[in-house]
């Protein structure tokens, strides 16, 4: 995928174009309005994405500008603004997705990974990996062919890691993503324990390989040995 | 009171009690006016009863009598007055009744004999004059006084149109609605200066007030960025794969600090929001079902903890708030009673009509109800919670004016909120 990162703090800028690379994305960057209007126009993407507060301009204008000029884009908004607001203005104006600075890399890229699922409708949406077959439209998982029940936390947990295949993801990630704000992260970090050891444990029973790899003390890491 | 009422009854009163003593004054002025006169007519009489008498040669008897009221008795003993008027009363045989009379008593002599005359004249008419005369100015004045308290309102009410105009204004006038106070002109320069003064009070508290909401905002979003940026370094660092344990640890660790730090902003910045209520739109929200929707997605916790969970819906119940802020208001409850919960115990939500209690099992013994709405205050010291979930529920609690309780009894924490008190 071809990714325009709008953001005006370069460090931030250059850690997701970082982390987007090494999955094989192709990433520009622009750290303005001016400069990300002008890639807009000279430039295709596929998806976009975009700080609301820049300095010479706002991130909505630019999704607007999109919007108008009809160019399908996946678009996904990054803020330091937290209020529901806020949230519905972005989404209202066409946004994809909302993401609340700090967030986690690996929430971006699962974003990232399924906008671009919805975007690619004509091809087919399954995601496989190894013997794993996951179709996201109908929450259904396959091993070996074989449908694989699983509850929603833990069919979540697979998608989140394999669309961070090969990464290391954090514990207070993992917990972001399956709760949300609901739970606090110190709360949940039994919880996801318990369904890693859930989800190992049905993977393994239908013949799958064991990728789940525990990086001690820090988190999980979904790989190919 | 209202001022219009408040000054109408001040004149009213003051009207009145001059009156009473103006209608006193006059009446006795009138009688005094009237005796005077009637006074004169009775001189002018004895004068004639005097000279017919003195006209009449000795000798012969009395003078006719006019038809009129003349008492005449011989002086015995020089007992009799001089000369003197007075007021009396004298039974009426014709109209068989007691009238009024003035009567002049005079002593004069005829055929060697010292006489007292006494004559007299009828006050009836008089009365009657002086009584319509009280009565038609009595009239005239409730008339007059009716009619300048009508007068008085109708001209107040028109010179303070402005004012009300003005407080009723002032009392819709909402500092987080952008829309500026518009007040009225007046051609009373009182009002004109109390418009002006409100205006420049009011502007600049909405400044202020905007200046503070950019402020916590400003700040929020400048403390998240560095925040993104560390947490984003770090979560690069993670994935290069030539890092000892000890390091990756390090990394790790202080990921989550930022990740806590993170809450924390978040989290201050929400109540900062609330106690500024930037949160003005509502909607009537069902607790039960907010309520049901967070149990569902902390079934992780209440499975683990074994916790029995009690929905009782005794009455329907809505409550008319901010859906964000409801949902943190009944969260917070419940993710609070779970938290603080045993293994094997028990959570109960009773939904009233205006209430609603939502009760846990827990430690053994009470909390005090001042420290637990304190902010950073932890029951447990184990637990990794910021210890602001329960000031958050106050605090939205207060902007809406429920009331919020905690009671404990029979081994169950019970949080009450009413909301029948709510501020519309």
């Amino acid at each position: 995928m071809k990714i325009l990162i709008i953001e005006d703090e370069v460090n931030l800028a250059n850690s997701i174009e970082e982390y987007l690379e090494v999955e094989g994305h192709v990433c520009e960057l622009a750290y303005n309005f001016g400069e990300a209007k002008e890639k807009i126009i000279s430039h295709q993407y596929d998806c976009m994405v975009v700080d609301i507060n820049l300095p010479d301009g706002s991130g909505l204008d630019l999704i607007s500008y999109i919007k108008e000029q009809n160019i399908s884009y996946g678009i996904i908004i990054i803020s330091a603004r937290n209020s529901l607001e806020n949230r519905i203005e972005g989404l209202e104006i066409g946004a994809d997705s909302y993401l609340t600075k700090p967030f986690h890399l690996a929430e971006l890229n699962a974003q990232l990974k399924s906008i671009n699922r919805r975007m690619n409708f004509g091809g087919t949406n399954d995601i496989v990996f190894n013997e794993i077959k996951l179709l996201p439209d109908e929450f259904k998982v396959f091993i070996h062919q074989k449908e694989l029940i699983l509850t929603r936390k833990e069919y979540d947990l697979l998608l989140f890691f394999i669309s961070n295949k090969n990464k290391v993801i954090t514990k207070t990630g993992l917990a972001e993503h399956l709760w949300g704000d609901y739970m606090d992260s110190a709360d949940s970090f039994d919880f996801i324990y318990t369904h890693i050891k859930n989800l190992r444990k049905k993977l393994l029973s239908m013949g799958c390989s064991d990728y789940i790899k525990t990086v001690y003390r820090v988190g999980y890491k979904f790989e190919e040995n | 009171m209202k001022l219009q009422t408040k000054t109408s009854l001040n004149f009213l009163t003051f009207t009145l009690f001059v009156f009473l003593l103006g209608i006193i004054a006059f009446y006795f002025l009138l009688r005094l006016q009237v005796n005077q006169n009637i006074n004169v007519e009775l001189e002018k009489r004895k004068n004639n009863i005097l000279e017919e008498i003195s006209s009449v040669s000795s000798g012969t008897k009395l003078p006719p009598n006019h038809n009129e009221k003349i008492l005449m008795n011989k002086i015995q003993d020089g007992s009799y007055p001089e000369m003197y008027y007075g007021d009396t009363i004298i039974f009426d045989h014709g109209k068989q009744k007691f009238t009024p009379y003035r009567q002049l008593g005079f002593e004069a002599e005829f055929n060697d004999q010292q006489y007292y005359i006494q004559i007299f004249k009828s006050l009836e008419e008089t009365d009657n004059l002086i009584i319509r005369i009280f009565l038609i100015m009595t009239v005239l004045v409730i008339l007059i006084i009716i009619t300048l308290l009508i007068m008085n309102n109708f001209t107040s009410r028109y010179a303070w149109k402005v004012f009300y105009d003005t407080i009723g204004k002032l009392s819709t006038y909402d500092v987080t609605i952008k829309k500026e106070l518009d007040l009225k002109q007046s051609d009373v320069k009182e009002f004109d200066d109390l418009n002006r003064v409100l205006l420049r009070m009011t502007k600049k508290i909405k400044n202020d007030y905007i200046n503070l909401k950019e402020f916590t905002e400003n700040a929020s979003h400048e403390i998240q960025t560095p925040l993104a940026i560390i947490n984003s370094k770090m979560e690069l660092l993670l994935q290069s794969g030539d890092l000892t344990d000890k390091q990756l640890k390090s990394v790790a660790d202080t990921h989550d600090a930022a990740n806590r730090l993170s809450r924390l902003n978040k989290t201050l910045l929400l109540l900062a929001k609330i106690e500024n209520r930037q949160f003005p739109d509502s909607s009537p929200l069902e607790p039960e079902k907010i309520i049901q929707k967070q149990l569902d997605q902390l079934e992780d916790l209440t499975f683990s903890k074994k916790l029995a969970v009690e929905i009782q819906k005794k009455e329907d119940c809505l409550v008319q708030m901010n859906p964000y802020l409801g949902e943190i208001l009944f969260s917070n409850l419940v993710k609070n009673a779970i938290r603080h919960n045993m293994e094997g115990g028990k959570l109960e939500v009773d939904i009233m009509n205006k209430s609603l209690v939502i009760s846990n099992t827990g430690s053994q013994q009470e909390l005090r109800e001042e420290d637990l709405f304190k902010r950073f205050y932890k029951a447990s010291k184990s637990s990794e919670s910021l210890g602001l979930g329960l000031s958050i529920v106050q605090k939205i609690a207060e902007v809406y004016g429920f009331t919020l309780s905690y009671k404990y009894k029979e081994g169950m924490h019970a949080f009450t909120i009413d909301f029948s008190s709510a501020q519309v």
